[in-house]
């Protein structure tokens, strides 16, 4: 179980602090703040995020999740299941999001209130308790701006005729009653891809990982079935709790009745084997002379089906040593930089059968480190989106509606775009 | 409009100055209610930064008598935080307290009895009881479950207490509520007593209660299905079809996004499977407890860490799932470092000559990275797998070859140490590739490196043309070398000269001289005595040791 929480600032400074059992002194804050600097100052490379997740003091042990600058601290006493806490850590920021659409030391510095409220809606007693935001958005008012007007002007929110939460129907996600002019569904299926490439362009490994994310306009009680075409491509998948599991045992449809709004119906993975056609290839080429390397990188499009890719941007970290850097393209923009050493090229939108963008240059050593410069290996992160496609092939079939009169709407949408994407010079 | 607002709220946290605090006292005291709320925000907000306002405790909680929600929740979180240090006006809310155990409004009565509970000073105790029990017999669900937890609080504070008032009973009773939720909260309170429990009595799972938890697995929040999970792996199963049942039952948590109820499954699922005869099933269990675990390597990376280490331990009870998925384990180049070495460990144990090509190739490739620790593990993996699998030593021994041949530092000295290894399991096998080995003699300069050659060069000294010059040049600096090294040049010597005894007799004396004389080290000194008697009194017996 959680004992306390503390939300960190990019500089260590406590930004939320919230104990479920015995006041844990801040005390403990500068100890960890002690650790990432050490942690930090062992090696040229190291990073925030390097740091250990679970860090041992005397007295404690430090949970600990950075995510966007800001750390998620949270000291334990006691045996706990370090799985569960993890989740939960990575949930506040979750809600944050979802409640006011970005992630920061001012945002919550602007909304104190309701981050305390939903801090103690999502815990009790160290118990994570709700954390799905339908059920926190009936309890906890998400703040927009009509609510902030009325609240600084000191009219008063009436509370007291708030509804119960998880409504009059028998199932906790959906409340009774819902009514809409026009009733409609739609599916938007995001798939991102992870990747490694290797120097010849043969995928050493590539899975597809992808969401299905819904938003349900219908009114009533609908009961739906979602088929698809080829479903046994999934190798594994995970589903919203309204999704009846033996339906999809079964006969391998997604039978449920949707919550009202937007929701994750289903999150799938499908590994894609290594013949896999990938539809961007990078064609790196470094070559390391004695004080430098020449390389060009040469972007070009395979089994898009005509469609284009757009938001391709290349980084590519350089060794340590590297000194200069000289480079032109024939698309997109180039950007060094010369503390961090990583050179990032941003393509923009690559089009099938127009010209393939290359960029080439080179770059030097200093004297002192060349020899494990020249042997290091690169690595490039690879990142891109196209729209209307999806690698692993997964399609939308028929949607059939009971429970109901109505005909709904049914939208698809299919994106594909990069996850870990990585290419082997 | 947007900025206004933004200064507003922004000023809850404008720079303190002296009498602040007056000026709060003033707000919180004023008619209107709009200022004393706005009084309360700045009052926690001070809090959240650290400064002092338990002076305010009084007018704080004075305001506590109110309809607006939003302003009791922060009452109730100022009351928590100070409650310690002024326990007596603490008792001048309970008043209030009890009274909003009996609100109209559900989420006030909820409110209250579970601050009440967190409000941890034994004279709240007094006044605890009766509402706690009103509430967990209270109508509405939400109130219920809050009312759970209440217990679990109370048995914190008072043990004693809590079981005098029946309030365990009541408790052990919520687990077969109609309201799922009720439940699992009713477990997870029932579960954390136990813990603390000195009878170890107090939440005995056996088959009606593990039934009832069964039946609300389905239903409740994820948090509540792992409170569910966690307990049901206490329970022993009476034989094997009820493990089969209880299994079948758990599999559908495999498919939840939360990686921590997929955990709790698994863990359910393992010990479960020692119970259960049927061998086809428990091949179908695995089949089903592979891809789940794959997908948690695409999350977070604190999460990946977590997944990867309980991958580790099941491997080692189940070495058979996961067989071919080795693909996933692949280290990307930007994983954080600690995820790196659980990745690499786990491809260690999954190698076998299937994918050990595949596997090779991707450690090749990490022994160019740059993070050095990285490097060492990547290389001495390559020697585990060489010593693991017959088959693919050569290809293993080729691969060092290669990274040696790349001449940096640190991977040629790694490559040494891990080539002693392969040779001392395949004795006689790689002999060709001495003469590169030693070509790199200079470039050695980490004891363990250095250790390694010398004992090669021992090991194979009737192969080695100038085996006696290699020695010769290490003795040089014999007594400034690390006292491993010197050992490893002490037997690697005496080898010498029982397989090429004339051209090494000086050596060896001089050695052994320079060993027993000069050197401090006692395992050294008396090491070198033991060789010296050896040779002295019977150099036949000493070729056969």
């Amino acid at each position: 179980m959680i004992e306390s929480l503390f939300v960190l600032s990019p500089t260590g400074k406590v930004i939320i602090e919230k104990h479920w059992h015995e006041l844990i002194p801040r005390r403990v804050v500068d100890f960890f703040n002690d650790q990432v600097s050490k942690a930090m100052a062992e090696g040229e490379d190291v990073t925030r995020e390097d740091v250990l997740p679970i860090i041992a003091s005397p007295k404690y042990q430090l949970i600990n999740v950075y995510r966007d600058g800001l750390t998620y601290l949270s000291p334990v006493t006691k045996e706990v299941d370090p799985m569960m806490v993890f989740e939960f850590l990575h949930r506040i920021p979750d809600i944050m999001q979802e409640y006011f659409g970005q992630v920061s030391e001012t945002v919550i510095k602007e909304n104190f209130v309701t981050v305390y409220q939903l801090l103690e809606e999502m815990m009790d007693d160290g118990f994570p308790l709700t954390t799905e935001p339908n059920s926190l958005k009936e309890i906890v008012p998400a703040p927009n701006i009509l609510n902030k007007v009325v609240n600084t002007l000191g009219a008063t929110t009436s509370v007291s005729t708030r509804k119960m939460p998880h409504g009059m129907s028998n199932l906790p996600w959906r409340k009774a009653g819902v009514k809409y002019n026009s009733n409609e569904i739609f599916f938007d299926i995001v798939e991102e891809i992870d990747a490694i490439v290797d120097s010849t362009g043969k995928a050493v490994s590539c899975e597809a990982h992808g969401t299905i994310q819904t938003n349900s306009r219908l009114s009533g009680m609908p009961d739906l079935t979602l088929s698809f075409v080829n479903p046994r491509l999934v190798d594994d998948c995970s589903f919203h709790q309204s999704v009846r599991f033996n339906k999809w045992e079964s006969d391998k449809v997604l039978s449920f009745v949707p919550p009202d709004g937007h929701f994750r119906l289903m999150s799938y993975r499908v590994n894609l084997p290594s013949q896999q056609n990938l539809p961007i290839q990078v064609k790196p080429s470094i070559n390391i002379g004695a004080n430098g390397a020449k390389f060009d990188i040469t972007v070009s499009l395979r089994n898009t089906e005509g469609k284009p890719v757009e938001n391709v941007v290349l980084t590519l970290p350089l060794h340590k040593s590297t000194t200069t850097l000289t480079a032109q393209c024939n698309v997109g923009q180039y950007m060094f930089d010369p503390v961090g050493k990583i050179l990032r090229w941003d393509v923009g939108k690559v089009v099938p059968r127009e010209r393939a963008p290359v960029l080439s240059g080179s770059f030097g050593f200093g004297s002192a480190s060349s020899e494990a410069a020249a042997n290091a290996g690169y690595n490039i992160g690879v990142e891109f989106l196209i729209n209307s496609h999806s690698l692993s092939g997964l399609k939308v079939d028929v949607l059939k509606l009971f429970n109901e009169s109505y005909k709904p709407y049914k939208g698809v949408r299919t994106m594909t775009k990069a996850g870990r994407y990585q290419v082997r010079a | 409009m947007a900025d206004f607002i933004k200064q507003n709220a922004g000023r809850f946290f404008a720079n303190n100055k002296k009498g602040e605090n007056a000026e709060l006292l003033a707000d919180l005291n004023s008619e209107y209610r709009d200022r004393r709320k706005d009084a309360v925000k700045r009052v926690i907000a001070n809090m959240t930064v650290g400064k002092d306002v338990s002076s305010l405790f009084p007018q704080v909680v004075k305001n506590m008598q109110t309809e607006d929600l939003e302003m009791k929740k922060l009452v109730y979180l100022y009351l928590m935080n100070y409650a310690k240090s002024n326990p007596d006006l603490v008792i001048l809310a309970v008043n209030t307290f009890v009274k909003d155990t009996d609100h109209i409004n559900p989420l006030i009565r909820a409110l209250a009895i579970r601050t009440m509970g967190c409000i941890r000073v034994d004279k709240i105790l007094d006044h605890i009881c009766e509402p706690l029990r009103k509430c967990l017999e209270d109508d509405n669900p939400y109130v219920r479950k809050t009312a759970a937890i209440g217990v679990a609080k109370l048995w914190d504070l008072d043990q004693e207490r809590a079981l005098e008032n029946g309030f365990v009973t009541i408790l052990q009773d919520l687990v077969s509520d109609s309201n799922p939720m009720v439940v699992a909260n009713a477990v997870t309170a029932l579960a954390e007593m136990q813990e603390s429990s000195a009878s170890k009595d107090v939440f005995v799972v056996n088959v009606a209660i593990m039934n009832k938890m069964l039946a609300a697995l389905n239903e409740c929040t994820e948090w509540g299905q792992i409170a569910i999970l966690t307990s049901l792996a206490d329970y022993r199963p009476l034989d094997s079809k009820e493990a089969e049942n209880v299994c079948e039952r758990v599999i559908p948590r495999l498919q939840h996004a939360n990686g921590s109820v997929v955990l709790s499954a698994i863990r359910v699922i393992m010990i479960f499977m020692r119970y259960i005869r049927n061998e086809d099933f428990i091949k179908s269990l695995i089949k089903k407890m592979s891809p789940p675990l794959v997908t948690l390597l695409a999350s977070a990376p604190e999460v990946q860490y977590v997944s990867l280490r309980n991958i580790n331990l099941i491997l080692q009870k189940r070495p058979d799932i996961l067989q071919n998925d080795v693909r996933v384990f692949f280290c990307k180049y930007n994983d954080p470092p600690y995820v790196k070495r659980e990745k690499l460990e786990i491809m260690i144990k999954l190698c076998n000559d299937k994918n050990i090509e595949q596997i090779l190739s991707e450690l090749k490739e990490y022994a160019s990275e740059v993070d050095v620790e990285f490097v060492r593990k990547a290389v001495r993996a390559i020697g585990r797998c060489a010593i693991m699998i017959d088959e693919a030593s050569e290809r293993c021994v080729n691969v060092l070859l290669d990274l040696i041949n790349t001449k940096v530092n640190y991977v040629v000295q790694e490559a040494i140490i891990v080539i002693k290894d392969i040779f001392r399991k395949y004795p006689k096998r790689y002999e060709a590739i001495i003469p590169t080995l030693c070509q790199n003699l200079d470039s050695l300069d980490e004891p363990e490196a250095k250790g390694s050659l010398i004992w090669i060069i021992g090991e194979y000294a009737e192969r080695i043309e100038n085996a006696d010059e290699l020695i010769e040049n290490f003795l040089e600096t014999f007594l400034e070398e690390n006292s491993q090294v010197q050992l490893q040049l002490l037997t690697a010597t005496v080898k010498l000269f029982l397989k090429k005894p004339a051209q090494s007799q000086e050596i060896v004396h001089r050695v052994l001289q320079t060993a027993t004389n000069e050197i401090d080290n006692p395992d050294t000194r008396d090491r070198a005595y033991v060789y010296w008697r050896l040779l002295s009194t019977d150099p036949q017996a000493a070729k056969a040791v």
